[in-house]
């Protein structure tokens, strides 16, 4: 029978469970410890090493021991993330192909990914270990939160592993499961996950047998580890001032210092106060070593971290939002993830949500209790439980003038897919540029690219002739796929993209075969691809020189390069929040009106605007009227709250009228195209 | 065990044959009336049959057919059990047109718009003597505001924010 592992992969501790005969495991290390530091030290032998004792290697060898590998998962190397754990980070953080992250030990640059795979396995070989068989399939949790690139880097690192990545489950929800399964509830609830690095906030309902999300939100650079930092920082910058000396420079020093902060801060859940003494941290310019001595008491930890825990709150305040539902309409709070041991976090919690917590599953074991739970029923060992979740981030596409457009919102429930037509922007078009992101950002810098793609092999005809049906769809694993099609070929040229994860098919079986790992047999449904398939992701592999190009920012570059899509009024009416008043049923088109693609570059020299043309129909002018009209009443109407709030999301008057004038200074290339799309004035770049 | 998979395989590939005839409601099997927590419980019910987790072992010709309806399912229950785009679509199917989806992003903004429309007027005139009002509100003329008021009220007698507002001076006086 299928033995099917559930793994919590997380920033700081791992932990693998499995269900079976209706109980839920934890499986202990051979050291008899059921959870294991997500660290793996690569000792100078070629050997690597993974979980608590290669977490001791730490202040003996910091360069060579990676922790916190899930910060950089799926990240690209110009990201704010990436720049916030090289300042932390003892180890060497490098550049990659396709601005990916490459971490540097003895030599190698290894993805991370491969990273992650090491701590896989282990988990894995300790599941082997216990059972006394192999096991090959698993289900994985990721933060609720993560966005495609980064659930795609946690599915390539289950490959690499070797094993059979049944699905990936969102932290929340699996803890949720953990919580409910087999207890016929009808509850509705909030799981709040501070993990080692990352913060999620779930709203669910759960019946019988169907769990059901809500809403979710979270912050992907939150957790316990930013704990730490601050208390790192206390203790730097108070040795400074005494003896002049900056223990951040030392890498040996400041992973001294990342023990001692994480000790103290365990204490604190206990007790009042704790000492911190590290001996000889330094040497003084004669010679000297200096020790570090202090006391830290729970009101300064507090004062400490406060405002990191109040940021969860703010999460959670939209979170609610989202589920249209208040505290009061919840019937329990789940504590998930290891410093909501705290009991500043939990006091917290308990005063934001008006009631006590439940503590009655372990946090740091739960996640992979419930991920174990739907591998056995996924497996068909146990009882079925439906996990009907969401998309944590709204999917959007790539328009003219740098702005992004949605396509599916976040809180929408997966699998789900949306189609939207596109034409030709230009005569005798040969392809099209369609670029991906997720995010909640009008404006496309500010939303995480997933990737871009270019679609041929459409008839050959005049500008607008060519219908390209562009569809969007995010699987129950919250992975996203774009797929591109002429409907009027014959041929229906259909183009499957898997969007960029940082490691291609190639490099992925080369890890696997690196590892020496058995290839699970069908490893990843959604990754086994056809010829054609495989020639897209070459091709978007091929692609990235746009982005590699750029050396400062690539962003720049994708915004002054081709791609731009147009819209025309009635589609900018849907897609931008922008009530034009028309005729009254030209709000239902269905089939919307075609949007453009350009994918012709832009002159050279042009900004992103140069190349961002919109035109409007026959009705344009019409609309363009009743913009103003709409704006200037907002402006008057802002008396009361409700309105004020209204004004606030809406074009102010004068931001139109500066839109109106923009066309002389030649920002944008039609005269009418400034009105519709760019809905606020920051939009203009 | 063969003989439930097959005949789930028979109602999946049924299903997913008339799919795109079928308006959202069909979709979840409920009525137009349906309220909303039987709405909900009409997803859960479809979930319990479609949802890709409770058929790993459909054959893999199947499985985009599966995906289909599974993808619907979702789509149904996002417009449906937001009462905006739930009105939205309402008007949508009960119009000329056979159309029987909606593209999500279409139903929030036309939701947004006419949310819009019922606080600020719908017809242009309505709107005119509203926003006359709210600012005679604001300088505290509450005579001046009623008659704006009344002038809304004859171009939009449906209006309920106005009708609101005209309450609210009335029993402040």
């Amino acid at each position: 029978m299928a033995t099917a592992i559930g793994i919590d992969l997380g920033t700081s501790n791992s932990c693998v469970a499995i269900a079976r005969r209706g109980r839920v495991e934890v499986l202990e290390n051979s050291y008899g410890e059921p959870i294991s530091a997500s660290v793996v030290h690569f000792g100078d032998d070629g050997t690597s090493l993974v979980g608590n004792q290669a977490k001791a290697c730490a202040v003996q060898d910091p360069e060579n021991t990676i922790s916190a590998a899930k910060r950089l998962m799926g990240r690209y190397f110009f990201s704010e993330e990436v720049k916030k754990a090289k300042a932390v980070c003892s180890y060497k953080i490098v550049e990659g192909p396709n601005h990916s992250v490459r971490v540097k030990v003895r030599e190698q640059a290894l993805a991370v990914p491969e990273i992650s795979a090491l701590v896989l396995r282990e988990m894995k070989e300790i599941a082997d270990a216990r059972l006394g068989q192999p096991v090959c399939q698993a289900v994985i949790t990721v933060p609720a939160y993560f966005n495609d690139n980064q659930r795609q880097a946690t599915r390539d690192a289950g490959r690499i592993a070797g094993l059979e990545v049944l699905r990936l489950l969102n932290e929340p929800t699996a803890a949720a499961l953990a919580y409910g399964f087999g207890k016929g509830l009808a509850q509705r609830v909030a799981v709040y996950d501070l993990g080692g690095g990352t913060f999620d906030i779930s709203i669910l309902e759960i019946g019988s047998d169907v769990f059901e999300v809500l809403s979710t939100c979270g912050d992907t650079y939150l957790g316990g580890e930013d704990f730490d930092d601050r208390v790192i920082d206390l203790l730097a910058e108070e040795f400074q001032a005494q003896h002049q000396i900056n223990l951040r420079k030392d890498r040996y020093a400041l992973e001294k210092l990342k023990v001692a902060a994480e000790s103290a801060k365990k204490a604190l859940s206990a007790d009042d106060e704790t000492r911190i003494q590290i001996e000889g941290v330094a040497k003084t310019p004669e010679g000297a070593a200096l020790s570090l001595e202090r006391t830290l008491t729970r009101v300064e930890f507090a004062a400490l971290v406060s405002d990191l825990i109040q940021r969860t709150f703010k999460v959670c305040d939209e979170a609610l939002q989202q589920a249209n539902l208040t505290v009061r309409d919840l019937d329990g709070v789940i504590l998930v993830g290891g410093p909501t041991r705290l009991p500043l976090v939990r006091e917290a919690v308990e005063q934001y949500f008006q009631r006590e917590p439940k503590t009655d599953v372990d946090p740091d074991q739960v996640v992979a209790m419930g991920a174990a739970i739907h591998a056995a029923a996924l497996v068909g060992e146990e009882q079925e439980s439906r996990l009907l979740d969401v998309t944590p981030l709204s999917l959007r596409i790539g328009v003219a003038g740098g702005l992004a457009e949605t396509i599916i919102e976040r809180n929408t429930p997966v699998p789900i897919e949306q189609t939207s037509v596109f034409t030709t922007f230009k005569d005798f078009q040969q392809s099209v540029r369609i670029r991906v992101y997720q995010g909640e950002s009008r404006r496309a810098e500010e939303n995480e690219l997933l990737g871009e793609f270019e679609f041929s092999g459409f008839k050959n005809a005049r500008r607008g002739e060519v219908r390209i049906e562009v569809t969007f769809e995010i699987d129950t694993d919250g992975i996203v796929k774009v797929t591109a099609r002429d409907p009027d070929t014959a041929q229906a040229a259909s183009t499957q993209i898997h969007l960029s994860s940082g490691l291609s098919e190639e490099e992925i079986r080369g890890l696997i075969d690196k590892h020496h790992a058995p290839a699970a047999p069908s490893a990843a449904p959604g990754l086994e691809t056809s010829g054609a398939t495989l020639a897209a992701v070459a091709s978007v592999a091929a692609n990235p020189p746009a982005l590699a190009g750029a050396p400062a920012d690539p962003f720049d570059a994708l915004n002054a390069c081709a791609g731009e899509i147009e819209f025309d009024a009635e589609q900018l009416e849907a897609a931008a929040n922008i009530p034009l008043e028309g005729p009254a049923d030209s709000a239902f088109e269905l089939d919307p009106a075609p949007l453009e693609i350009g994918a012709a570059a832009a002159p050279s020299g042009g900004g992103a605007g140069d190349a961002g043309e919109i035109e409007l129909d026959g009705a344009g002018a019409d609309d363009a009227l009743d913009v103003l009209d709409e704006a200037d009443l907002d402006s008057l109407a802002a008396l009361s709250d409700d309105e004020a709030a209204s004004a606030a999301e809406d074009p102010a008057p004068e931001a139109t009228t500066q839109r109106r004038a923009a066309p002389a200074g030649g920002l944008f290339g039609s005269p009418d195209s400034d009105l519709s799309i760019f809905g606020d004035e920051d939009d203009e770049i | 065990m063969g003989a439930v998979a097959a005949q789930a395989t028979t109602e999946i590939r049924a299903l997913a044959q008339i799919l795109d005839e079928l308006d959202y409601y069909n979709v979840l099997e409920i009525t137009p009336d349906a309220s909303a927590s039987e709405v909900r419980a009409a997803y859960h019910r479809a979930t319990r049959r479609f949802h890709p987790d409770g058929h790993r072992q459909i054959g893999d010709d199947m499985r985009p057919v599966l995906g289909r309806i599974a993808k619907r399912v979702a789509e149904a229950y996002s417009v449906l059990r937001d009462p905006r785009r739930r009105q939205v679509y309402d008007q949508q199917i009960r119009g000329d047109s056979a159309r029987v989806r909606m593209p999500l992003v279409q139903a929030e903004a036309e939701a947004e718009r006419q949310s819009r429309d019922a606080r600020l007027g719908k017809t242009p005139n309505g709107r005119r003597y509203f926003v006359l009002a709210q600012a005679d509100v604001a300088r505290g003329d509450k005579v001046a505001a009623e008659r704006n008021l009344r002038t809304a009220l004859t171009f939009e007698p449906d209006n309920g924010v106005f009708k609101d507002l005209l309450g609210q001076l009335r029993g402040k006086r």
